[in-house]
């Protein structure tokens, strides 16, 4: 156990400088995109103002308010002071909202798009994957070309491919929103039907993408697992091929369950396209407005939202997988 | 005499490969086992012993495939019997296999002991996890193995540990006949001692009644087993006692083999080591005749031509030619 407290804080280290760097670059980088948003927001404020002076004048109260007219590392200082109040001050596109409010409207939106389709594809897509090595045959030979084709499919093509087949071909689903435009969120059976024919397109869109990447390496690695000695040992030991299966998928799901975390992890810009393509009211949709409307502390909460996501999956699957695995046990013991 | 633990008859068993290939790695074998006593299978690499011992176990998966012949394990014909009355029945309780390189033998997620716990509950379903503990404590012990490993995974334990871990595991139900295939070799000196005496051990304190031991090493084989079998391209070509095999063998092959190699003991030291020229027959279409013909220096025309049948010359010593004991010592005299 004391190799393992070591493996702990040693993971522990590395996850506190990766959070530093990515904190710095998460306030940087969009800092140093051309164009002055500051300057955006007061012509879409003083349109048709004639007095110069006035202008001005708002444009001096709002780079104040924003903190703009201050050095880049001044600014930097004030930021992490904020950021540890939780203050991500206002957003520059949304004003008068408040950066926090922005991304507590649109988060749930996306976890509760993102997460289950992550889950759902990956228990299908591993379960295919499992089923192709085991079967052979036939289904074999179906589920593996289809699974290539559709993990190689760009997301936006995936996207646009079912919003026009059975949106606008078909149309059994709407093709855009989180629900109805006419409709006012309240807890009415009218509204909670919306939003579920709303999920319906943007879901298995990213569903059908993460089965077929899931299928693949599943497949890979049982086959793989199938053929290892340990297999015909147990037979020959008078073990049931049932529970033989068993050891298989279990030793097979090992190196999944890191594909999972990631893609929990990575989950906002992973399928951001699905929300833009079909405007879902989610994270993604407003990183993407963020970004067009220069809205410094809107993308860099937004990005760091992901960052900690990443990060944290990252380290909670480093520190889980000692425990199931225990050859990565033994090695980090050493 | 002894009772007969394993009998084995005209055993033929091929591979399928996946382009509908057969390979004919075991070809009408016969032997037979005694109660108390060691049979050692010795032959180059390919030459089909490793298949021999899959084959003997009577269950059967792809890519290979039971043919024709008896397994009889005594006094009970287990060929032909439904495959899963084989293996909650016979596998793992008459019959174990110590596979090929046994250190990767093992589940690398899986603690010792619950792998023997999932061994017994195959074939003893209402055993308890305390019962099974203490059969698995004290089969250790007594085969010196200490049993704190029950409670570790594979990649816990050293390459030689997991050698007789897995030989342990192989015969915690006490079966009648235990199949080792190479169990020592890949390892290092002390070890494959350790493991030798292991499998001694087994015998004497009769937790199995006869084995099988496969190798590539003859010396090694000739100090382990009672009786020797040599094997050449999926067919038996000579069976004798351990020191008659290595001593004084019959066979062009065994005679080639035994003059390659070096056996410590009989002050053999200015034998000249000869290698055996040619490379055996591909095993997808195995010649008619004799399959050593083509490298045989003493080969007649006939040889190729005609199927050659096993010669007995009593004191349980057979072999396949078609010259008679006298004039292959003949030759071997004129050589
Ligand atoms: N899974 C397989 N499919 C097809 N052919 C096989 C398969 N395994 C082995 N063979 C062939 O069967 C023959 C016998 O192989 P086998 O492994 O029994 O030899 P061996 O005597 O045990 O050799 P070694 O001393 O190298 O272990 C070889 O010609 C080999 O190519
Ligand atoms: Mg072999």
């Amino acid at each position: 156990m004391k190799g393992y407290r070591k493996y702990f804080l040693n993971k522990l280290g590395w996850f506190a400088i990766t959070f530093v760097f990515a904190f710095l670059l998460n306030f940087i980088l969009p800092r140093l995109m051309p164009g002055d948003p500051v300057a955006a927001i007061v012509s879409r404020l003083a349109q048709g103002m004639s007095n110069t002076s006035g202008v001005q004048a708002i444009y001096q109260q709002y780079s104040d308010l924003f903190g703009t007219n201050k050095s880049l590392l001044e600014q930097f200082f004030i930021y992490i002071q904020n950021v540890a109040h939780g203050d991500f001050g206002f957003s520059f596109s949304q004003y008068p909202r408040t950066v926090a409010d922005v991304i507590k409207a649109s988060i749930w939106w996306t976890i509760a798009l993102q997460f289950p389709a992550i889950i759902v594809g990956w228990l299908i897509g591993n379960t295919l994957g499992a089923l192709a090595a085991y079967l052979k045959g036939g289904f074999d030979k179906v589920l593996m070309p289809v699974s290539i084709f559709v993990s190689n499919f760009p997301a936006f093509g995936m996207a646009v491919f079912f919003m026009v087949i059975f949106g606008v071909n078909l149309k059994w689903f709407p093709t855009s929103g989180g629900y109805g435009f006419d409709l006012i969120p309240s807890f009415s059976w009218n509204f909670i039907w919306s939003v579920i024919v709303h999920y319906q397109l943007p879901f298995w869109s990213i569903v059908v993408i993460a089965i077929g990447g899931q299928a693949i390496g599943m497949r890979s690695m049982s086959i793989y697992e199938l053929n290892a000695d340990y297999v015909k040992y147990s037979r020959f030991m008078g073990i049931k091929d049932r529970k033989i299966v068993g050891y298989v998928f279990r030793n097979a799901m090992l190196p999944q369950v890191t594909g999972l975390a990631l893609s929990i992890g990575t989950m906002v810009g992973g399928a951001l396209v699905a929300e833009i393509v079909f405007s879902y009211p989610g994270l993604g949709t407003t990183l993407l407005r963020a970004i067009l409307g220069q809205d410094y502390p809107l993308i860099s909460a937004s990005t760091l939202i992901v960052t900690v996501m990443v990060l944290v999956a990252n380290f909670i699957i480093e520190i889980l997988y000692g425990f199931i695995d225990p050859r990565i046990k033994a090695v980090q013991s050493d | 005499m002894a009772k007969v633990m394993l009998e084995v008859r005209e055993l033929t068993t091929k591979y399928i490969t996946r382009f509908r290939e057969d390979v004919y790695a075991v070809d009408h074998v016969s032997l037979k086992v005694e109660e108390g006593k060691s049979l050692g299978i010795a032959g180059e690499s390919g030459c089909g012993k490793s298949t021999l011992a899959l084959s003997l176990m009577g269950y059967y998966f792809p890519p290979l495939h039971y043919t024709s012949g008896e397994i009889i394990i005594d006094g009970h014909t287990i060929s032909g019997m439904n495959a899963d009355d084989v293996r909650r029945s016979i596998l793992g309780k008459e019959i174990a296999y110590i596979p090929q390189a046994a250190m990767n033998a093992l589940n690398p997620t899986q603690k010792i002991i619950h792998f023997i716990e999932d061994v017994i509950q195959a074939h003893n379903p209402k055993t308890t996890k305390k019962e099974i503990y203490e059969l698995a404590r004290e089969r250790f012990e007594l085969l010196g193995l200490p049993a704190s490993v029950l409670q570790r995974y594979p990649v816990e334990l050293s390459g030689g540990m997991k050698q007789r871990t897995v030989i342990a595991v192989s015969v915690i139900l006490g079966p009648k006949v235990l199949i080792a295939d190479e169990p020592s070799s890949a390892l290092d000196v002390t070890s494959q001692k350790m493991v030798i005496k292991m499998l001694r051990d087994l015998m004497e304190k009769g937790i199995i009644k006869s084995m099988i031991f496969i190798t590539h090493e003859l010396p090694l084989l000739y100090n382990v087993t009672d009786d020797i079998m040599v094997m050449y391209a999926g067919q038996i070509v000579e069976k004798a006692g351990a020191h008659k095999a290595v001593f004084d063998p019959l066979h062009p092959y065994s005679k080639g083999l035994m003059g390659s190699i070096i056996v410590p003991e009989q002050g053999l030291r200015n034998v000249k080591l000869t290698a055996i020229p040619g490379v055996p027959p591909n095993l997808k279409k195995p010649p008619s005749g004799c399959r050593f013909a083509e490298r045989c220096q003493y080969a007649k025309p006939e040889c190729k031509a005609i199927s050659i049948g096993m010669r007995d010359v009593g004191e349980g010593r057979t072999y396949r030619c078609i010259f008679t004991e006298q004039e292959l010592r003949e030759v071997y005299k004129n050589a």
